[in-house]
């Protein structure tokens, strides 16, 4: 068990060091690329930088969107369903959120899409952090379920409120938890973000899609990369959080 | 129509799609597994080997995969190529990840005492030490295997087999009869597929793990 910790421990500190090296070389390569060769004007249309910072930024816009609504819903959720008198429905919420995840990401898009007739931001957002919410949930309801019931009994020997021992108690033991599901669903809701393009809700997939569409390979690729790049900066910040954002008697 | 009259319209080709997508995530499952498991075997040992493996397959994870189709369609064209290689991809962290966590738990002293009996290197490897971690990589499999039926629906965007199809298909109808029928469908066997081949899972674990550690 602990080998296990200690070789985890290892290969996190090992992406800490090595994933902003990569994400500079891979996104800096790409972009020197991209601008230095000859394009032809249809590609000029995508890779300048004012398309290629406002495509990135609806990208970001979309997927702290999906991380701030899943915040707000998953983590009350996981508080209500950790209370004594709701145990019971725990599992039936996981198992729900568990079909949910096992939903392909792309048919709960497009099905979302037919069924509201939404287009453009929202409409990526909102199925986006339906098919998110599960790691939050999960990680809030194991976190909480994970605090020594003593610890709890003391708060409440010494004559804190319910309300005081959740808050002050029960919610910073939980939070390195609450946290590592955040940056799960921060970097899946990045992922997934590539796939509003299908629903007109921009990003760094419309650069795929136009890309492959027109059979522009520089455009595919500089999109392509720059979502990877993103993809992993994020993974790296939450990596950084999930450090220096717990309680310090847990570090 | 309604979905259910859709659907018995459609059995023949809606029944062809699901092979080919169960088809596409056990047989990419397989591929990454039998890599994954290489590459577990051949780092396991050491600890930086173990850190660099685990830390780059769960950066690999990170890459959206629409994007790693994208970077991949210039590369290998469209249809299968991609697909395959997208999905051994995705599928390797969980496989690498338990290989090594299983074979790194297992007790020094059962090594010790299958040398003591006199067992080779080979024999301690293949009847030992892979017998103990066998539940943690079939645990690695499970995993990869539920992701990859999400991602081989993306995947029907390069031109790859499967349900993905049905979903793109409804997508660029919008709007017309059947749009929601197929979009419907596509997601709806994406699932049911995803909870049979756990079940399948389940059941390869009752009978494959070794009689003394099941139920730990």
């Amino acid at each position: 068990m602990t080998a296990a910790v200690t070789r985890r421990d290892r290969a996190d500190r090992l992406r800490l060091l090595a994933q902003p090296i990569a994400v500079v070389v891979l996104v800096g390569g790409v972009l020197a690329w991209a601008f230095s060769t000859d394009l032809d004007s249809i590609e000029a249309q995508s890779i300048n930088a004012s398309t290629l910072l406002s495509v990135t930024w609806d990208h970001l816009l979309i997927s702290f969107a999906v991380t701030g609504l899943v915040l707000v819903v998953a983590v009350p959720l996981g508080v209500l369903l950790t209370r004594r008198w709701a145990r019971r429905a725990a599992p039936v919420f996981l198992g729900i959120a568990t079909i949910g995840q096992a939903s392909p990401a792309i048919g709960v898009l497009v099905l979302f899409f037919l069924a509201s007739g939404m287009e453009g931001m929202w409409a990526a957002v909102l199925p986006i952090a339906f098919y998110t919410l599960l790691p939050v949930l999960r990680n809030t309801v194991v976190g909480l379920q994970g605090v020594d019931p003593a610890l709890v009994d003391a708060g409440r020997g010494i004559g804190m409120s319910s309300a005081a021992v959740l808050r002050r108690v029960e919610l910073p033991l939980a939070v390195p938890m609450i946290l590592a599901g955040l940056r799960t669903a921060l970097v899946h809701a990045v992922g997934v973000a590539t796939l509003a393009v299908f629903v007109n809700g921009g990003g760094l997939g419309l650069l795929i899609d136009t890309g492959y569409k027109l059979a522009r390979v520089p455009v595919l690729v500089t999109g392509a990369v720059l979502a990877v790049g993103l993809a992993l900066l994020v993974d790296w910040l939450g990596a950084v959080a999930e450090t220096y954002l717990g309680p310090k008697g847990l570090r | 129509m309604s979905f259910w009259e859709f659907v018995a319209d459609r059995w023949d080709r809606l029944l062809a799609e699901s092979l080919l997508h169960l088809s596409a995530v056990v047989q990419c499952t397989l591929l990454a597994a039998l890599i994954g498991v290489a590459i577990g075997l051949v780092v396991y040992r050491s600890p930086l080997g173990s850190a660099a493996a685990t830390a780059l397959t769960s950066a690999i994870l990170t890459i959206p995969s629409f994007a790693l189709l994208g970077l991949l369609i210039p590369v290998l064209g469209l249809g299968a190529p991609p697909t395959v290689v997208a999905l051994v991809l995705y599928g390797l962290l969980p496989i690498v990840r338990n290989t090594i966590v299983g074979l790194g738990g297992v007790d020094a002293a059962v090594r010790d005492a299958a040398r003591g009996v006199g067992m080779s290197r080979l024999g301690v490897l293949t009847r030992v030490e892979l017998r103990l971690a066998w539940p943690a990589i079939l645990t690695g499999m499970r995993v990869a295997a539920q992701m990859l039926m999400g991602i081989a629906a993306i995947a029907a965007y390069a031109r790859g087999p499967g349900l993905g199809v049905e979903i793109f298909a409804g997508l660029t109808r919008a709007g017309s009869a059947n749009a929601t029928n197929q979009a419907i469908a596509g997601t709806l066997g994406v699932v049911v597929l995803a909870l049979a081949l756990d079940g399948v899972f389940a059941l390869i674990g009752r009978y494959t793990i070794a009689r003394g550690i099941r139920g730990q």
